[in-house]
């Protein structure tokens, strides 16, 4: 390692506060003490047994938001369960960021598994996280249940104890795609996508669609950025008269107030990662006004079903309304709490992910079962628009298509 | 500001290297001047009312930083705002019973630091019959190495410690100690902490490692040395699988057989790279080394009929080891990547070392210490410019075989940040020391990790920040800086400057941040 | 593609961006020029002094009003002065704290470097830690709408605000750089910082008066973003390496080159997004940038504040 010295070499003070060796095998003894006091698992059981439900997504960083709203919708499902649920043990959370970003997958995944009491996660949140943590999930044959990561391909890589409760981004695609021919009827749709993995997953799959249908497209992708100006002239030259963004809200917001800037007067349409009240708050009610967004899911704030979750997510979380995949990780947490009220205390790693592929019941967003890869049953693409300043469920499109 | 007429705007073009040396030699006075005269800012101004010497004290300074660091701890730990209430996090920070709380704590700091400071120059000075005044009076001013008590302690311990040093065996039982420490803790570690060890700890380290020969020891600041990592980790990529990626090699190899093409592939972008920037000096050269590691994340994602795209890499096979009777797969278990990544630092440690005292390591420190000078000298400074490129890029080379085979990425994992992050560990730990940096990844990335279970997620980030910022304040030159010039060794302000500043065409002449760099952080 | 309606689009979109760029832009060089250092953290300046935009005009403006005339420019000049006062206060903030202990302590320059990256990182997620991780729009202070049309293309009274705004800072810098007391001193610094020390010049005061122009700069900046682009807490990373680099593209340290590298970045995005798919936009305006500095590679303009390149 370092060279032996062949000469003393003067020393200030300053440089002699550490010494190198000494202080290097302190710093190693340190940090080492201090990561083997984390690996310890967490069991303060009072009487009542507790299970620990993990939660893996992006708690810092800049995707944080989203993460953050799919960890209040746990914390909901949670604190409902422990406080009506009648169960017959404690539920608990516990967090592992991962940052939406996959070299942080493994590490955020590791904590989870190593912890004994984890009996089944909610997450990862982001699909490149999913990519690399879930070959450690599946070693284990701990339970991981996405709320949100849309990427197709997620089921078909051999996972063997990955679900998620929303749908690919294939069946989105394919019913804005329908939407887009046969209600509004373009001619030609400017497809834009944000360059992110599920931006381009959901902006090959609206074309997949559209060439089916026979509408003629533009593809184009830029970076989340916050400019959209110059974007906004490309599209009012390309003569397209409907715009479709897949990419997250905070972007579409720019990207309408751009167009509606220049004066653009085609539909304006994005997907389920827009689907969030703050689109609407960031754009401006009046820029936002007659936009349309998809969602593989119902709208858990304007769903009647919903409105115990809406007030209890509110309750729990200061007054906060749910956000993006809010609703997707109340509904995870709540197939996975039913799984464990019916095996009772004697819940394992091993039952709990042999008995989630049965699991049946209504959640917020959509009715909860799974086909046998992990996808979630049924393909019910909605359609919301913005109207004085609320979203509002125009219907599914199977129905909304039918003259 | 009592200048009269703008100074000029244009002064000779180049200056010759003796002219600078000469300047140089005659501003010594000058900034001793200079640097008296900031450390007393009163005293700077005849005409206006001097503060009051109470208040300017070192003591009454040093409470208000303390009072400070609690008032800014109460905020970092107090609730959360949000846009509608902006203010309700600061309020909800100074409940009467949590600014009381950390008043007492600011104050507490304060006391301690004093005493501490008073403590160590007793001991000091009572151990060395030096002026006890004197002794606190530096202790004080926190410089207490200019008098005469902090010299007779510093002699000491050079003395003792050198005396320690020049023992034959002692560095190698050192180093051997120090990796018996590396082989013998981990297996003892959580599963979670050597995934760290791996991914966030040991890569980097590697990485450091690599960066360290560019900044380190040649002095170029390349803030875009991430994108050989991506370089390496594409081409394992597409050397190993062949479905992994669109694009492949027409056939596969073992993904041992990727270290060297890596490394090959990884130090030729980085000749591509160097040639025809490396002509550009100090900061336009950071500049276009950022622009090139955006380019290639940028290119990275967006091929995606060659690299995949956003969706990534998935499904490269692990390292393994397919001999005739042995077989082994490291598969996903992290422990045998962490022994992998200690022999591959190990590897380049004892490389870099034996390069460090080479011909071309005196190369590269002619270079950082003064290009025009090395260049009139003889050496090369192109071609030793390119090697350091070169040199570092094959290391990212190999961070990036072992990324890829161990886990998924995409080109997330290869942005603008993660290129910082290398710099604030080369720097963080000692830049131009090859346990200094490696150390720096343990202790940086070490402490991230450990903030993931000791602060709220979301809060992490302003605690890691305020550890860089408070670890370049206490100790800029890091936490293992190299040992001092090699050639001669004469201490003291008189020193020539080690590493004034990196890369600046004028290393003659540092800005005011250099002055005080030239006499203080001369080892 | 590209009749004369759309060239003239895309340069004023690309000239308006351009012009913040270059607002930003000066906070670097200013500070470039004086210590020749990158203030990697001017980016958080910039964001600290949306917020403070943001919070002042919010503030004021009810929500759903929609003020015109006279109130509008009112409201945009309040708002303005909150964003460089809160800019201003952030980068005194910056050189109190993360500057100036390195200083006084002789670090080496990459330290400051790590110093900034530091501050940084505290500061966007103090940041969002009080203000939320949402990003939030500015009340809307005039009723938008197009007002002139140059050649086809149609300018909204939001980018003629922000040019004429950012067109007007630019002017005051340039004239207290090269004519004013003040500006002589800066560039006295810039040029030999202990020279000037000798001959009477408060460096120390000089360097706090560079950073805190360059924070009223950044603030009143990023109020004018923050009213197209709304605010958020991580809103200054992308801004910050942009001005950067038109900072370098025209000569790091030169102020009017400064301007000039901000307006022809935003030019050369503006044009390459249209002519190319837009996600190579920062390619192309990376590798622009190479090729200025490869074929001059002190920038544009070359000279630093008050001193040969």
């Amino acid at each position: 390692m370092t060279g032996s010295p062949r000469t003393p070499r003067p020393r200030t003070r300053r440089a002699g506060v550490l010494r190198p060796v000494a202080g290097v095998v302190a710093g190693l003894a340190m940090v080492g003490a201090a990561l083997t006091a984390c690996g310890g698992g967490d069991s303060n059981e009072a009487g009542t047994k507790e299970f620990l439900i993990g939660f893996q997504g992006p708690l810092s960083g800049e995707n944080q938001q989203l993460g953050i709203n799919a960890y209040n919708g746990v914390l909901t499902a949670v604190d409902l369960a422990n406080r009506t649920g009648g169960l017959p043990f404690t539920l608990r959370i516990v967090a592992s960021d991962d940052q939406g970003v996959p070299e942080q997958g493994p590490t955020a995944a590791q904590k989870l598994i190593d912890n004994p009491d984890v009996v089944a996660v909610v997450g990862p949140v982001f699909s490149a996280p999913t990519k690399a943590s879930e070959p450690l999930y599946s070693q284990t044959g701990l339970l991981s249940v996405s709320p949100s990561a849309t990427a197709p391909a997620l089921t078909d890589l051999g996972f063997t104890s990955f679900y998620r409760v929303i749908a690919p981004d294939t069946v989105q695609g394919a019913g804005a795609a329908e939407y887009l021919a046969k209600v509004v009827k373009a001619k030609r749709v400017y497809s834009l996508d944000d360059r992110s993995e599920y931006g381009t997953g959901l902006s090959g799959a609206v074309e997949r669609g559209l060439k089916q249908a026979g509408v003629a497209y533009t593809h184009d992708g830029i970076n989340p950025t916050k400019d959209y100006t110059s974007q906004a002239t490309k599209i009012m030259a390309d003569g397209a008269d409907a715009v479709y963004y897949s990419g997250y809200y905070s972007d579409f917001a720019l990207l309408t107030k751009a167009l509606r800037s220049k004066g653009y007067d085609g539909a304006i349409l994005s997907g389920d990662g827009s689907n969030d009240d703050q689109y609407i708050r960031q754009a401006g009610a009046a820029n936002a006004e007659g936009t349309l967004i998809t969602c593989p899911c119902s709208d858990a704030n304007t769903d009647p079903a919903a409105t115990g979750f809406v007030s209890e997510y509110k309750k729990v979380n200061s007054g906060l309304k749910p956000g993006t995949y809010s609703g997707e990780a109340y509904d995870a947490t709540n197939a996975i709490i039913s799984v464990l009220r019916k095996l009772g205390t004697g819940a394992s790693r091993e039952s709990v992910l042999a008995d989630f592929g049965s699991v049946d019941f209504p959640g917020v967003t959509k009715r909860i079962r799974f086909e046998r890869n992990g996808d979630v049953q049924g393909s019910t693409v909605y359609v919301y628009q913005v109207k004085d300043g609320q979203r509002v469920v125009l219907g599914p499109v199977s129905s909304l298509v039918k003259p | 500001m009592k200048l009269r007429r703008p100074a000029p705007r244009r002064s000779p073009a180049v200056r010759s290297h003796s002219v600078r040396a000469r300047k140089a030699q005659s501003r010594r006075a000058q900034l001793r001047e200079l640097r008296s005269r900031m450390a007393r800012p009163g005293a700077a101004r005849p005409g206006g009312v001097p503060w009051p010497v109470v208040a300017r004290s070192p003591a009454a300074r040093r409470l208000g930083a303390c009072l400070f660091l609690a008032v800014i701890a109460a905020v970092v730990t107090g609730p959360s705002g949000d846009a509608d209430r902006p203010l309700a996090g600061i309020e909800g920070s100074f409940t009467p019973a949590r600014a009381a709380g950390f008043a007492a704590g600011g104050l507490a700091l304060w006391a301690l630091s004093i005493g501490a400071d008073r403590l160590t120059t007793r001991l000091r000075s009572a151990g060395h019959g030096a002026a006890l005044g004197g002794g606190r009076l530096a202790a004080l001013g926190g410089g207490a190495w200019v008098t005469p008590a902090g010299a007779a302690w510093a002699s000491f311990r050079r003395g003792r410690w050198a005396a320690f040093r020049r023992g034959r065996w002692s560095a190698p039982a050192g180093n051997l100690a120090l990796l018996a420490v590396a082989v013998a803790v981990p297996p003892l570690l959580s599963t979670a902490a050597q995934q760290a060890l791996v991914s966030e700890i040991g890569i980097y380290a590697l990485l450091a490692l690599g960066l360290n020969v560019v900044v380190g020891y040649a002095g170029l600041l390349d803030l875009g040395y991430i994108a050989f990592f991506a370089i390496g980790a594409y081409t394992t990529a597409y050397v190993t699988s062949a479905d992994a990626m669109p694009w492949h090699a027409p056939w596969q190899v073992n993904p041992f057989f990727a270290l060297p093409v890596a490394l090959v592939v990884a130090a030729v972008a980085g000749v591509v790279l160097g040639g025809p920037t490396l002509r550009l000096r100090g900061d336009y050269l950071a500049i276009v080394t950022l622009g090139f590691g955006e380019i290639v994340q940028l290119l990275a994602n967006n091929a995606d009929g060659v690299t995949g795209g956003p969706r990534g890499v998935f499904g490269l096979p692990p390292l393994s080891v397919d001999l005739p009777g042995v077989h082994y797969s490291w598969g996903l278990r992290p422990l045998p990547y962490y022994y992998l990544l200690v022999v591959l630092i190990v590897l380049v440690m004892v490389v870099f070392g034996r390069w460090e005292r080479s011909r071309t390591g005196r190369a590269w420190t002619a270079i950082r210490q003064d290009e025009v000078a090395a260049e009139a000298t003889g050496v090369a400074t192109m071609r030793m410019k390119l090697l350091a490129f070169a040199v570092g890029a094959s290391v990212s080379g190999f961070a990036g075989v072992v990324l890829a085979t161990k886990q998924f990425f995409n080109p997330q994992t290869f942005g603008l940040q993660s290129s910082l992050l290398v710099l604030t560990i080369v720097i963080f730990g000692g830049m131009g020391s090859r346990l200094g940096v490696v150390l720096g990844a343990l202790v940086l990335q070490g402490t991230a990790f450990l903030l993931r279970d000791t602060v709220p997620p979301a809060d992490r980030y302003i605690y890691f920040g305020a550890v860089v910022i408070l670890m370049m304040i206490f100790r800029p030159q890091g936490l293992l800086p190299p040992r001092g010039p090699r050639a001669p060794a004469s201490p003291g302000p008189a020193a020539a400057p080690e590493r004034p500043a990196v890369p600046t065409e004028r290393a003659g002449a540092p800005g005011p941040a250099g002055p005080a760099a030239s006499t203080e952080a001369a080892r | 593609m590209g009749s004369a309606e759309q060239i003239s689009q895309l340069t004023i979109d690309g000239l308006m961006v351009g012009a913040l760029y270059a607002v930003i832009a000066l906070g670097y060089t200013l500070v470039y020029g004086v210590l020749q250092l990158i203030n990697f953290a001017h980016s958080e300046v910039f964001m600290l002094g949306a917020f403070g935009g943001l919070f002042a005009s919010r503030a004021l403006v009810p929500a759903g009003a929609t003020p015109s005339g006279l109130t509008s420019a009112g409201l945009v000049l309040f708002g303005l002065v909150a964003g460089a006062l809160a800019g201003a206060a952030a980068a005194y903030a910056l050189e109190r704290c993360a500057y100036r202990p390195l200083r006084r302590r002789g670090a080496p320059r990459l330290a400051y470097l790590i110093s900034a990256i530091g501050a940084s990182l505290f500061a966007f997620n103090l940041a969002g830690k009080e203000f939320g991780r949402q990003s939030i729009p500015v009340p809307d202070l005039f009723t938008n709408g197009t007002v002139v049309t140059v050649l086809g293309a149609e300018i909204s009274t939001q980018s003629l605000v922000i040019a004429c705004t950012a067109l007007a800072m630019l002017l005051a810098v340039d004239h207290l750089v090269a004519g004013t007391r003040l500006g002589q001193s800066v560039r006295a610094v810039a040029q030999d910082a202990e020279c000037a020390g000798l001959m009477g010049v408060d460096v120390q005061k000089v360097i706090v008066v560079t950073f805190v122009l360059g924070g009223l700069l950044a603030g009143a900046g990023g109020f004018l973003y923050a009213m197209t682009f709304n605010a958020s807490y991580t809103m200054g990373f992308v801004p910050g390496i942009k001005a950067f680099t038109a900072a370098v593209l025209g000569g790091i340290g030169n102020v009017r080159g400064a301007v000039l590298g901000g307006l022809l970045l935003g030019l050369v995005e503006s044009f390459g997004g249209y002519l190319f798919d837009a996600s190579y936009k920062n390619v192309i305006a990376f590798t622009v940038l190479v090729l200025v500095l490869l074929v001059r590679p002190s920038g544009l303009l070359g000279t630093r504040l008050g001193r040969p390149a």
